[in-house]
């Protein structure tokens, strides 16, 4: 047992950084699982965590959130809490669970990639324990819909989800192998644990809990909680890596990264959390509006840490990231809704009377513009068409981003200057975007991404057979057990003229 | 005769979606099956509405086939009211 204390010996214990005699540094770290950006071995050295803490510590404060964790779930699961949850937070819960969990197992991969190839000591040790938090994301996370499989058979999605060409999933591992599964040690620092993890999964974690604890999902809130105190240590690898780039004068390798991963981020969570938070959380239990929080825990917070660091805000942000915080998730919710069979939880559509009249207060003008389209849905549904609220094809899809092409949306809210794609032809074949950003991350890395067929793409190319909706939706692994349906039973559509359901 | 893929928008739309058509097919033709997967599902229908078709910014005669206008894989269509 030690008898100093712990400030006495870790940093000498932690600091193992050597120069090699017997194996050259190339083939130790090669560039290709960690790029050096020309900085010497020695200046990595200077690689310094703001939270430390050892093993042993590790381990005991592990162990009493499992202990915790895991013992709500064992109490809950015997319960009948999860029966009478509202329908369409159950769909967000579903939602979440197949698009996140084995991702946090894939996740794993890439934090033990920074725990052999990080250029410090220091660096290794903190991934070290960001691969075991990531190893006991996708098992809890696996675990609590497996639990509760008898009572929603479709939470089977939290393992297969990643297994499929359903096109969420295509999105999902597009975005994250991406980041960190198909990425270097150094980018994978700053585009998954800064980017990523230190923005944007707050969002999700954080907003979901306290939405969760509202509705009444204890299970929920109290999981995802406990992850994101995992989230908050190991997401601190990004700032020490970026200030090592900083410091020897590559800022602009900090910068890029940044702009590009945040852009890609935006858009997953606009789908994920975006259609969560404004439409499939019950109306009275809606702590804030997803703009509301987008400016609360990103605008605020994450251009605050930008600065701090001495880099911009990514150079989008004004012209494309910020107007598409007033329409882009409402066009996304809308089309998740209506191509539901494609997706494996019941897509709440969200638009009651009341709840219009919520959504027109957070964003003036949703009536005159979704509104309407919806509008024509409820018409259909009313006199019984409801094969017209169904698709008879696919909508267009980015090629980087991997998510429907709505940019008439944007023009139609006067924030795009054309409903039209953004287009590259290269070598004979189309790519199609949804904005310029995304354009923008083709051509800055297209050898990276030429090669990639989106969902649209393996349609055109004959990979998908028989080459017609049935055909696709088989290709996705969607049983009809499996496809989404409403999750109201469309009682929504009958509301404002209290006529009956038929 | 062949099998045609475009991308259609229709004014009022949220979304640009796939649409096939056949390359001999006239604009009016490609007009049509455009609408058809939007208007009286997404867009109201209007009775007497009267439709014109854009191609890079400018209004196609919609008597002229795919083909003879020159069209290439996924070009886009805009459908918007005269």
């Amino acid at each position: 047992m030690p008898t100093l204390s712990r400030s006495e010996w870790y940093d000498l214990t932690r600091d193992m950084n050597w120069t090699p005699r017997y194996a050259r540094e190339d083939d130790i770290w090669p560039e290709a699982q960690s790029r050096s950006f020309g900085i010497p071995a020695s200046a990595w050295w200077t690689w310094d965590e703001p939270y430390k803490l050892t093993y042993r510590e590790y381990v005991h404060n592990q162990v009493d959130k499992d202990a915790g964790v895991y013992a709500v779930n064992s109490v809950i699961a015997r319960s009948k809490l999860f029966e009478g949850l509202d329908p369409g937070w159950r769909s967000a819960i579903v939602a979440h669970y197949g698009a996140i969990a084995i991702g946090e197992y894939l996740a794993a991969l890439g934090e033990s990639r920074m725990g052999r190839f990080g250029r410090a000591a220091a660096w290794r040790n903190m991934a070290t324990f960001g691969t075991l938090d990531e190893t006991r994301h996708g098992q809890i996370q696996a675990y609590f819909p497996y639990s509760a499989l008898a009572k929603e058979p479709r939470l089977d999605w939290a393992h297969k989800t990643f297994h499929t060409n359903e096109w969420g999933a295509i999105a999902a591992r597009s975005l994250f192998d991406d980041m960190f599964t198909a990425n270097d040690a150094v980018s994978t620092a700053i585009q998954l644990t800064f980017t990523f993890e230190t923005g944007f999964t707050n969002l999700q974690f954080l907003g979901m809990a306290a939405d969760a604890m509202k509705v009444g999902d204890v299970d929920f809130s109290s999981l995802i909680s406990s992850i994101q105190t995992d989230e908050a240590r190991h997401a601190q690898q990004g700032e020490p890596t970026m200030k090592v780039l900083i410091d020897n004068g590559r800022a602009d390798v900090a910068q890029r990264m940044i702009d590009h991963m945040f852009w890609r981020s935006w858009h997953i969570f606009a789908l994920l959390t975006g259609l969560s938070m404004d439409y499939y959380t019950p109306l009275e239990y809606r702590q804030h509006s997803f703009k509301e929080f987008m400016h609360e825990w990103i605008i605020k917070q994450f251009l605050d840490q930008f600065r701090d660091l001495g880099l911009e805000a990514p150079w989008y942000w004004e012209e494309h990231f910020l107007p598409e915080l007033d329409w882009y998730h409402h066009a996304i919710h809308l089309g998740v809704w209506f191509w539901r069979p494609t997706v494996w939880w019941n897509p709440d559509a969200g638009i009651s009377p009341e709840e219009r009249d919520w959504l027109e207060e957070k964003y003036p003008g949703w009536n005159d513009t979704f509104g309407r389209n919806w509008d024509v849905i409820i018409d259909n549904v009313r006199s019984g068409h409801i094969e017209a609220t169904l698709p008879q094809t696919f909508p267009m899809v980015c090629n980087i981003c991997q998510i429907p092409i709505c940019t008439p949306s944007g023009h139609r809210a006067g924030k795009l200057q054309s409903p039209a794609p953004l287009v590259v032809d290269l070598d004979g074949r189309r790519y199609n975007f949804c904005s310029e950003p995304c354009k923008w991350i083709f051509e800055t890395n297209t050898e990276r991404f030429r090669g990639h067929l989106g969902i649209v793409d393996r349609f055109l190319s004959g990979l998908i057979q028989p080459a017609t909706l049935e055909g696709a939706l088989a290709y996705m692994g969607l049983s009809p057990e499996e496809m989404g349906t409403d999750a109201d039973e469309y009682r929504w559509a009958f509301a404002a003229a209290g006529v009956e359901a038929r | 005769m062949a099998l045609f893929p475009l991308q259609g928008v229709v004014e009022g739309d949220f979304v640009v979606l796939l649409v096939p058509v056949d390359d001999g097919d006239s604009m009016a033709d490609v007009g049509a099956k455009i609408r058809s997967h939007v208007v009286g599902v997404r867009v109201p229908e209007e009775p007497g509405a009267s439709w014109a078709l854009r191609v890079n910014g400018s209004v196609v005669d919609d008597r002229i086939t795919v083909r003879d206008l020159g069209l290439a894989p996924l070009d886009l269509v805009e459908v918007v009211r005269r």
